[in-house]
């Protein structure tokens, strides 16, 4: 029993191994100079941006679509690094997909909406990879992706090579929407704000409680702050609306604090 | 003088207690019912304290000045003369509020009486006593002489002046200290608790396996332990009791909803590292 759940797990988490149908193999990726392309956040593209950049890999930032077309032929991989699934991200989805080559991956943050349902509409669903591209943690070692089931083999070993190159190591997971570090992170932080709702300490005690009594690398009210607390509630909204179920519900004062996006002040 | 520490009970916490007084120039009454608990416990003191001389964070000398400062107790009325007694009995409130009557009644009445429970309500076992008021949870974390923090629990009765008394105490052992109202889990085991739950959340969708989510929660997010990797170490049946009682005491929020894959293990008798098996091997080849 426990050894055919074990197969399943691995099947569920292999990619496909559909080729995309117009790829010219002369065009092999690997032989072309590596031009990334970013757009979305703006902290997200800087912190993305600079970690390419430190190791060699060209970079160009996207202020706007109009620019992508002249540059479209040139570019290895694009980078679509807006958190909450806006119209906006829609747009930049729809600009790359239509002027990018099919061969040319996709990486989509794909924190608070799954990759497939990013890229279901497309016709080059092959090329779409999620990511859990996150405020605070790409100065860690390992980036998680996420592939669809209908993410290609050649496109999930192109971006695992992309950041292998970088010296990031990459981690496959299962397109679900928090995916692994995002979602056990913001529940942290989402406990802690619960707690400073409650007022059983203040928000500096529960932060020096964590760190000093748990080792964590960061209090988690700090850490919150440092993601950005609509980031927080954003992926927490997401899973309650992905799993219908209460223990996502949000603590009120960190919904406050998102909107208000400074801290709420409490007796010291 | 030097401040007189009475600690009730032999077992990890009470000797990581009684340790870090003892180093801190306290005069300790270590109690437990049995004379051979306090002996190993006393052994073990003496064997931690070695490895911190190989390390050079203490002198020779410096361990055995605290080595003559722990008194082995077996006669609970011996610490009457104790500024503070703190207790690290196990956890059942049923034992602790006994004891606490007994201390009631034995401690000088201007001394503290403070629990180290982690799970149960400091408000209840001050409710046994006659003075609530001087009653307190100090809740320190294991290793207690590598751990900086002591919650600081004020129960429903806890006079202000004892929560002075106790935090000046706890700085006098080295400690940091945080206040904290008397809720379940108080801070750290509550906003911790997250980090097991959804983990084993993860884990029941299949979203990757054990190794990846504990590789992932190390080098993406900088944790020094995956989830997984330290429920082995507490022990699969401490973690999952501590998250169910929780459940309880939240009245089933299901924040706190505790995982079927934890309690299968248990089950199995799959506890951890302490039985070789939990949600990794640790069999010897």
């Amino acid at each position: 029993m426990k050894k055919q759940s074990k197969t399943e797990k691995i099947k569920v988490k292999k990619v496909s191994d559909t080729k995309p149908k117009t790829q010219n193999p002369k065009l092999k990726p690997v032989e072309l100079k590596q031009l990334v392309c970013l757009l979305g956040d703006e902290s997200l593209v800087k912190e993305y941006s600079a970690a390419f950049q430190e190791k060699g890999i060209a970079v160009q930032e996207l202020k706007n679509l109009a620019s992508l077309k002249t540059s479209a032929k040139k570019i290895t991989a694009a980078f679509e690094l807006t958190l909450d699934s806006t119209e906006q991200k829609k747009k930049n989805l729809e600009a790359l997909n239509e002027v990018l080559p099919d061969h040319v991956p996709i990486i989509s943050t794909s924190i608070t909406e799954t990759i497939l349902s990013q890229s279901h509409q497309s016709k080059h669903k092959h090329r779409f990879i999620g990511i859990a591209a996150f405020p605070t943690l790409l100065s860690n070692s390992l980036i998680e992706l996420a592939p669809s089931i209908h993410t290609s083999k050649e496109i999930a070993d192109t971006v695992k090579a992309l950041f292998d190159s970088i010296k990031k190591e990459t981690a496959m997971v299962q397109d679900g929407v928090g995916m692994v570090m995002p979602r056990i992170l913001c529940q942290i932080i989402n406990e802690a704000l619960f707690t400073v709702q409650n007022d059983v300490a203040t928000p500096k005690e529960i932060d020096d409680a964590m760190k000093y009594g748990t080792n964590y690398p960061h209090g988690p009210i700090a850490w919150g702050e440092m993601i950005g607390f609509a980031n927080v509630v954003a992926v927490l909204d997401a899973l309650y609306h992905s799993h219908h179920e209460e223990r996502y519900k949000v603590a009120p004062v960190l919904r406050q604090m998102a909107i208000a996006g400074v801290f709420w002040k409490v007796k010291d | 003088m030097a401040l007189s520490i009475g600690i009730v009970g032999a077992g990890t916490m009470g000797a990581g207690i009684a340790h870090i007084a003892a180093l801190n120039k306290c005069t300790v009454s270590l109690y437990d019912i049995n004379e051979e608990v306090i002996r190993r416990s006393v052994e073990r003191i003496n064997f931690e304290m070695k490895r911190s001389v190989d390390k050079n964070k203490i002198s020779d000398d410096d361990m055995k000045q605290a080595l003559t400062r722990i008194k082995k107790r077996t006669n609970l009325n011996d610490l009457d003369t104790c500024d503070i007694i703190i207790e690290a009995v196990l956890e059942d409130i049923r034992v602790k509020k006994d004891l606490f009557k007994k201390l009631d009644q034995i401690a000088h009445h201007t001394a503290i009486l403070a629990t180290n429970t982690s799970s149960l309500s400091v408000t209840s076992i001050a409710s046994a006593t006659k003075k609530p008021e001087r009653v307190v949870g100090m809740h320190f974390f294991n290793p207690v002489h590598l751990m900086k923090l002591v919650e600081v629990v004020k129960g429903a009765r806890t006079s202000p002046e004892t929560i002075t008394q106790t935090i000046a105490i706890a700085e006098k052992l080295g400690k940091k200290t945080i206040v904290t109202k008397d809720t379940p889990g108080f801070v750290v085991n509550r906003v911790a608790r997250p980090f097991y739950t959804e983990a084993l959340k993860i884990l029941s969708e299949n979203v990757t396996t054990v190794e990846e989510i504990d590789r992932i929660v190390k080098k993406s997010g900088g944790f020094k332990m995956g989830p997984f990797e330290l429920m082995d170490m507490i022990g699969n049946d401490v973690n999952f009791s501590v998250t169910e009682s929780m459940f309880q005491q939240f009245f089933h929020d299901p924040r706190f909803q505790p995982s079927q894959i934890q309690q299968q293990l248990v089950e199995a008798g799959m506890l951890g590292k302490k039985t070789k098996q939990g949600f990794y091997n640790y069999e010897e080849k």
